[in-house]
C-alpha cells in the first residue's frame, strides 16, 4: 500500500465530487415529479481500484428508470398514455428522431399531431379536414370521426421499442435518443414485443417515487457528511505530520 | 532511544495506510454489494536487548536482558463478507442476494463472482453488470433474455412470460475471506472451485447495500486520530530526550 495521506485526501475529495453529481441527478429527478411522461435516472457508482492501490468510487453509468408511471385520466381523446416500455418517436427540430412517453398530443394548425414541447409525432396516415374528433385504438390505429358522422380509419401508430430502454440518453424536453448500449429503436405495433399498449383518454405521470428519492437524498447528504469529516481529518493528520518537530 | 523514535513513526505510517482504507470504505458507502476491508496491525520484528553495562565493560559474553519490539506495521487486509441492508429499488434487473451466495460473471480476466446485483440487459439480451460483463447461468453460459415479461426467482431462475428459460449460477465458498482476492470494481476472484449456494435467495427489484457503517467508521476514525497523535507526541518526546542529550550530557558546571 503506497503510503501517501494526500492520496487519502484525494480518495475522499473524489467521492465528493460524485456525492454531488449523484446529487444533480436526485435534483433533477425531483425537480421533474409532476412532468408527464418523465423518466427519472439513477447513477451507477463503483468502486474504482487501480493495481490493487485504492481509489475510492467513479461513476460508471446512468441509468433510466423504465419503470410504468401512474396513468391518470383526463377524457381528452388526444391525451394518450404507454402502459408498457415503448416510446412515442417524434421528430425534433434538427430532423432526427427522438423517443418521448410524453403523449399529450394535440393538432396544431396544420392538422398535425404535436406534443407538449411542440414535436411532430411520426406516424403513417393524415387526419382530414373535415374530422370532428379523433380517436385511438390500444393497437395503435386511429379512427377519425368525420363530419358527415361515419368513422374512418386514418392510420397507424407504431411504438419504438428498445432492448436495453435503460440506457437511452437524454436529451432534454422530455425527449431520449438511443445509444449503443441501448441498441436501436424498433418500431413495433403496440401490444406487441413488451412495448406495451396505448391507452386514449388518459396520461401517464413521471416514474419518479418521491419517497425513494428523498431517502436516496438523504443517504447521499449523510455519505457527504462522513466523507468531509474523513477528509478534514486526514488534513489533521497531514497538519500533524508537518509539525513533528518542536520549536 | 533512536529506536523508539522509529518505533513511534512506523505507528504513524500504519494509522497514515489505516485512514486511507477507511477513506476507501467511506467513498465505497453507497457502492450496492460492496464489502468493507478491514485493517489489521502487527508487530514489526524484534530484536534482544543486551545489557549497556555489560558492553561498557566489554565482558565476554553479555547478559541478554528481554526482546524490544521494533515498531508495527500494517497486516493482511481482510473483507468483511457480512450481510448488507436490502433496499427495494423496484428495477426489474436489480438483484440482492439474501445469505451467503455470489453471482458468476464472466470478464475478459477470467471468471469473477460479485454481490453487486445492478444487472441490465443490453443491446443483444444479455444479462450484463452494470460494467458490462456478462452474467453467467448454472450451465456455465451466458444468460439471455428473451423479449417478454421477466420475472427472476427466488433460486435465480429466470422466467419469461411464464416460462423458465435458464437459471443464474448463484455459487457460495466456505470461508470466503480466506479464500476471495478483491479484485477491480467490487469482484473477487479466486482459484477455488466455488459450490452451488444453498442458503441464498435473490430478491428481484432490490439491491443489497454495502456493509460500511457510519456509526463505525466514525469511532474507527477516532481511533486512527488518537493513535496518530500519540505516535506523534511520541516522536516529540523522543526529539526532546535526543536534544538534551546532546545539549546537556557531559556539560560541567
Amino acid at each position: 500500500m503506497a503510503y501517501s495521506l494526500y492520496h487519502t485526501l484525494n480518495i475522499s475529495c473524489q467521492d465528493m465530487l460524485n456525492r454531488m453529481m449523484d446529487l444533480d441527478t436526485i435534483a433533477n429527478n425531483l425537480a421533474n415529479v409532476n412532468t408527464v411522461g418523465f423518466r427519472g435516472s439513477r447513477m451507477n457508482f463503483q468502486e474504482l481500484l487501480s493495481e490493487q492501490k485504492l481509489e475510492g468510487n467513479t461513476l460508471i453509468n446512468t441509468q433510466v428508470s423504465n419503470n410504468q408511471g401512474v396513468i391518470t385520466r383526463t377524457d381528452n381523446p388526444l391525451d394518450w398514455a404507454i402502459q408498457g416500455n415503448g416510446f412515442f418517436a417524434v421528430k425534433l427540430p434538427g430532423g432526427e428522431i427522438g423517443y418521448t412517453r410524453d403523449g399529450m398530443f394535440q393538432l396544431d394548425s396544420k392538422r398535425q399531431l404535436v406534443n407538449s414541447s411542440g414535436y411532430l409525432l411520426k406516424w403513417d396516415g393524415q387526419i382530414p379536414k373535415e374530422t370532428t374528433s379523433i380517436n385511438i385504438e390500444n393497437t395503435g390505429e386511429v379512427i377519425a370521426s368525420l363530419s358527415d358522422g361515419t368513422l374512418k380509419s386514418v392510420g397507424k401508430i407504431q411504438l419504438a421499442s428498445f432492448a436495453n430502454p435503460t440506457a437511452l440518453i437524454n436529451a432534454g424536453n422530455n425527449v431520449w435518443i438511443p445509444s449503443e448500449a441501448s441498441g436501436k429503436a424498433q418500431m413495433v405495433t403496440p401490444g406487441t414485443s413488451g412495448c406495451g399498449i396505448i391507452l386514449s383518454g388518459a396520461y401517464e405521470m413521471s416514474n419518479i417515487n418521491l419517497a425513494d428519492e428523498m431517502t436516496h437524498l438523504i443517504r447521499v447528504q449523510r455519505d457527504f457528511q462522513v466523507t468531509s469529516k474523513v477528509f478534514q481529518q486526514t488534513d489533521t493528520m497531514i497538519s500533524e505530520a508537518i509539525h513533528i518537530r518542536k520549536v | 532511544m533512536i529506536k523508539g523514535l522509529y518505533s513511534a513513526v512506523s505507528a504513524m505510517v500504519m494509522n497514515a495506510n489505516r485512514q486511507q482504507l477507511l477513506s476507501h470504505n467511506v467513498s465505497n458507502m453507497d457502492v450496492p454489494g460492496f464489502k468493507q476491508i478491514l485493517s489489521t496491525a502487527e508487530d514489526y520484528m524484534q530484536t534482544t536487548v543486551i545489557d549497556p553495562l555489560d558492553i561498557l565493560e566489554e565482558k565476554n559474553s553479555p547478559r541478554e536482558v528481554g526482546l524490544l519490539g521494533l515498531g508495527v506495521q500494517n497486516g493482511q487486509e481482510v473483507i468483511d463478507f457480512s450481510q448488507g441492508g436490502i433496499e427495494v429499488t423496484n428495477k426489474i434487473y436489480d438483484l440482492a442476494i439474501q445469505g451467503t451466495g455470489f453471482f458468476h460473471i464472466k470478464t475478459p480476466d477470467g471468471e469473477r463472482y460479485t454481490r453487486d446485483g445492478r444487472f441490465m440487459r443490453d443491446a443483444s439480451g444479455m444479462l450484463i453488470t452494470s460494467e458490462g460483463y456478462q452474467v453467467l447461468g448454472k450451465n456455465g453460459q451466458p444468460i439471455k433474455i428473451a423479449d417478454g415479461t421477466v420475472e427472476i426467482g427466488s433460486s435465480g431462475e429466470v422466467i419469461i412470460d411464464g416460462v423458465s428459460t435458464s437459471q443464474l449460477d448463484l455459487v457460495e465458498f466456505e470461508k470466503p475471506e480466506e479464500i476471495l482476492r478483491h479484485d477491480q470494481g467490487n469482484l473477487f476472484m479466486t482459484d477455488t472451485k466455488p459450490t452451488a449456494a444453498k442458503n441464498s435467495t435473490i430478491i428481484q427489484g432490490a439491491l443489497e447495500t454495502s456493509n460500511v457503517n457510519a456509526a463505525q467508521v466514525m469511532t474507527q476514525m477516532i481511533e486512527i486520530l488518537r493513535a496518530y497523535e500519540a505516535a506523534q507526541q511520541m516522536v516529540q518526546n523522543q526529539d526532546e530526550l535526543l536534544g538534551k542529550t546532546i545539549s546537556s550530557l557531559g556539560r560541567i558546571g
